[in-house]
């Protein structure tokens, strides 16, 4: 029993994102659209996490009520403690800073400088020193097996060099999350795949707290816990267990079974 | 008729990414035609007859060198135009459109540019018509009689110009759309924009254009009777070309070396700014150059418009240091004359000295006695007393002269020869220092050995209280001319209501409004180029707002890019514009430093204003 509550607790202390009842609407008062119909999820630190769903079912809204880009019509957002809903710009601007990490389909490198600058950019802007930043960035760099890539322009690399430089820029400042948006959507398999093993050894690692949004279940199923978001609603949750094929199957047995056009 | 269309709703929609190049043309006509309604509304007719040569001379002098920078802009204006369309329009390739069509297409639309234009150009010049002659007539000294119409030749000058060098590049425009391949129109906004350039190439790049504009600058300030105008020539062209080659190598030199040291990159907004202006410079310093060339000009006219000023008042001082002066060999005219001009009016001062005649050439003067006049007039004097064997020359105030050095060089007086060691154009015997230019100051001992060989001449001069009492006080001295022999004496009236030389006003108002057209211009060209930037950088900014970067780092990375983007064309502006007005101070003999100063602090007082302009559209684009 003591055990349960201590563990318990330790939970509670590394949650990183709380939601509840989570409620989004569009449109004027008459002619409303409720995306959201009251999302509940927690997500702990080291979790890897997939949303996926049918196209409409609100996996994008819900990713940017959590990246404070958009706000909820109700319900509560907290992350890392602090109530997003209910916070200013500025404090919101810091928050997006300083504890969240975005992977985003198209890679949003800037062209303007080199994979090195893109990575160092973040930390740079935070004002931290240029050695520490040099360490991270080449430490990171390594890790994703992109050293011979750090001088060249995103116009001189691959899809999955410059998504796994994206990355790397997300995990620079030690994010409390990343939020990936279909990180895969436009890599070629060999290249998908490569970052993905990426991504789970960071998470492994202990380095990274992820939620992925992604449509394909290859993708999903590289993600220790997969939920299925439909018509507004998180309908259910399935974890992976040891077998990533066996979890890439249970997906697609329940992608059958809910229907819709997951493309 | 689909074509016609298909322009105007290109027109419609894309006004506002057009705004910037309908307002720099418009700003141009409209100092074209404020020029043009300067001259056909005639208000120089108040400076007389006798300045219409060298006002004519000034009037066509301007309008070639306005013509020059209108075609030179619209080249630009239209070049940046196409630039951008290009890769809009090539799409239409995809739609089955012909090149010639596109072309067609790119002519009407530009067409319903140019014409907005004109008349926001024309419309706006005729409402401020009546302002600007008061801002000349203010800063010129000229009493225009100010008027607020609207000369119909101006507008149709100013309209066929415009429009025949405005459709010349249009066709130009069409002629590159038919004949360009259709990756070259996709692609072309994004050409030559991608690449680092190589350091070694940079390198030489700069080293050669240092090495031209040293040249540039020591070939201004290098003296020589014969080959001045060479050297001014060879000059102004080395200056242009080592400006371009600054920009195209040292400066992106300077950039690219700074962004690949981390430990400076790596601080704040600088990794942002700093990348963006490499990325930029390859496109952009050709820009950078342009307004830095056009910016020495304007520098160099506000200079030689405050310069021509302060000449002209040094020159009427000068000739108006005395109204009547005489030259006799006669003593004790003096005394008569004092008793006439004091007769009919005031005098305020009057002044006596003695001059020596040894041959027909030179007049020389008592050191002692003319140091006594100047303080007597109240006259900076800082002579020294000449050695025997030495003399100094009074020279006149120059409005300019191409022979820089004025060495000490020998000169025979009277059969001997003396080192004339210095040339003064302070003011010591007035108009008639000017008119005679043979008067030499030797030494009190040497001029009492003088005294022998030569013929004693007196020199009486008077300064009337009130110059409305010349004419009768010039008739009352007339009169005791014709009482004497005119063989010794010789009277000099200078009337201080004399006008000939007001066409230096003008030409300093002629300077001015040269300043204002480079000025605006350089304001017109950064801004454009920035607002253009703007709209392509508009993704690269969302991309960092996704990030989660604050707007207040986007926008302070933007205030610091703006800022690079015109204090280096300002900068280089500021070095290169001293070696000229120091050029342009030699011709006229006279320091004109603070006057380069005050040049220089205006440019930059127009350059922060279009600074801040172009910061507050950035960010509105932008963020």
């Amino acid at each position: 029993m003591i055990t349960r509550e201590v563990k318990k607790s330790k939970m509670n202390d590394n949650k990183v994102v709380e939601i509840k009842n989570l409620i989004k609407s569009y449109g004027a008062k008459d002619f409303q659209t409720t995306v959201l119909k009251g999302i509940d999820l927690t997500i702990y630190k080291n979790d890897f996490i997939a949303i996926m769903g049918p196209s409409g079912s609100g996996k994008t809204t819900l990713l940017n009520i959590l990246s404070t880009i958009d706000k909820p019509t109700q319900g509560m957002v907290t992350l890392d403690g602090h109530d997003v809903t209910h916070i200013s710009n500025r404090e919101l601007a810091k928050l997006r800073k300083d504890k969240i990490g975005f992977v985003f389909q198209d890679y949003n490198l800037l062209d303007t400088m080199t994979l090195q600058d893109n990575i160092a950019l973040p930390l740079a802007l935070d004002g931290a020193p240029a050695k520490k930043i040099l360490d991270r960035t080449r430490e990171l760099a390594a890790a994703f097996g992109l050293e011979a890539q750090l001088r060249k322009y995103p116009y001189q690399l691959s899809g999955g060099q410059k998504q796994r430089g994206a990355v790397c820029r997300a995990l620079i400042t030690e994010p409390e999350i990343i939020f990936a948006d279909e990180p895969t959507g436009a890599l070629d398999s060999r290249a998908g795949k490569d970052l993905l093993h990426c991504l789970c050894r960071v998470n492994e690692s202990g380095q990274a707290t992820i939620l992925m949004v992604t449509h394909d279940p290859h993708c999903a199923s590289y993600a220790k816990d997969v939920y299925l978001l439909s018509d507004g609603m998180m309908k259910c949750r399935i974890s992976r267990g040891s077998d990533r094929k066996e979890f890439y199957n249970r997906i697609i047995d329940l992608q059958t079974s809910i229907g819709g056009d997951f493309a | 008729m689909r074509v016609l269309r298909l322009a105007f709703m290109n027109f419609r929609n894309s006004f506002r990414s057009y705004l910037s190049l309908v307002l720099s043309l418009a700003f141009t006509i409209l100092i074209l035609f404020n020029f043009q309604n300067l001259i056909y509304s005639g208000p120089f007719a108040v400076l007389g007859e006798r300045n219409k040569q060298y006002i004519d001379m000034l009037v066509e002098t301007v309008s070639v060198v306005l013509g020059c920078f209108m075609f030179f802009f619209l080249w630009y204006a239209t070049n940046v135009f196409l630039t951008r369309r290009k890769r809009e329009i090539g799409i239409y390739i995809f739609m089955g459109m012909s090149n010639r069509k596109i072309g067609r297409l790119y002519v009407i639309e530009i067409s319903f540019v140019g014409v907005t234009a004109l008349a926001a150009g024309i419309g706006s010049g005729a409402l401020l018509g009546g302002l600007f002659q008061m801002i000349m007539s203010a800063v010129s000294d000229i009493a225009v009689d100010v008027r607020f119409g609207v000369s119909w030749k101006a507008v149709n000058v100013t309209g066929v110009s415009f429009l025949a060098m405005y459709f010349f590049f249009a066709l130009k425009g069409y002629w590159n759309i038919t004949h360009s391949s259709v990756l070259n129109m996709i692609s072309a906004a994004r050409q030559n924009e991608y690449v680092r350039m190589p350091m070694a190439a940079l390198s030489a790049k700069a080293a050669l254009g240092a090495a031209v504009l040293s040249a540039g600058y020591y070939l201004a300030n290098k003296g020589g009777r014969q080959s001045m105008l060479n050297n001014a020539l060879l000059a102004v062209v080395l200056v242009i070309a080592g400006v371009y080659l600054l920009f195209g190598g040292l400066i992106p030199l300077a950039f690219q070396t700074l962004s690949a040291n981390k430990h400076f990159l790596y601080r704040g907004q600088r990794c942002l700014w700093v990348n963006q202006m490499v990325f930029r410079m390859r496109k952009n310093y050709r820009t950078y150059a342009m307004v830095c060339i056009v910016g020495i000009c304007s520098v160099t006219a506000l200079a030689t418009g405050f310069a021509m000023k302060e000449r002209y008042h040094n020159i009427v001082r000068f000739d108006n240091q005395y109204t009547f002066q005489l030259l006799t060999n006669q003593s004790g005219l003096g005394e008569k004359a004092s008793a006439l001009i004091g007769g009919a009016g005031d005098i305020a001062c009057q002044t006596s000295l003695t001059a020596l005649s040894l041959d027909q050439d030179h007049l020389v003067l008592k050191y002692s006695e003319v140091k006594r006049v100047a303080q007597e007039r109240g006259e900076r004097f800082d002579l020294s007393e000449p050695a025997d064997d030495e003399t100094v020359y009074l020279a006149y105030q120059i409005l300019m002269s191409l022979i820089v050095h004025e060495k000490p060089y020998p000169v025979t007086i009277g059969g001997k020869a003396y080192l004339a060691t210095r040339t003064v154009r302070d003011a010591y015997i007035g108009y008639m220092q000017r008119d005679m230019g043979c008067f030499y100051v030797v030494s009190d001992r040497e001029y009492e050995r003088l005294k022998e060989q030569g013929t004693m001449l007196y020199i009486h001069n008077y300064k009337l209280a009130d110059d409305m009492d010349f004419a009768a006080a010039r008739a009352a001295v007339d009169t005791l001319i014709s009482n004497t022999d005119e063989n010794f004496t010789a009277r000099v009236a200078v009337d201080p209501f004399d006008n000939d030389k007001d066409w230096i006003k003008a030409l300093h108002s002629l300077c001015i409004f040269m300043f204002l057209v480079f000025v605006v211009a350089c304001g017109c060209i950064m801004f454009m180029k920035l607002y253009n930037d703007s709209f392509e950088e508009k993704e690269r900014y969302l991309v960092l707002r996704k990030l989660g970067i604050p707007s207040g780092t986007i926008g302070a990375s933007i205030a610091q890019e703006l800022l690079s983007a015109y204090m280096l064309p300002f900068a280089v502006m500021a070095v290169s514009a001293y070696f000229s007005v120091h050029a342009l101070g030699r011709m006229m003999h006279t320091s004109l430093f603070s006057i380069y100063v005050v040049s220089t602090l205006a440019v930059f007082a127009v350059f922060v204003l279009c600074y801040m302009l172009s910061v507050a559209v950035y960010r509105k684009n932008v963020l």
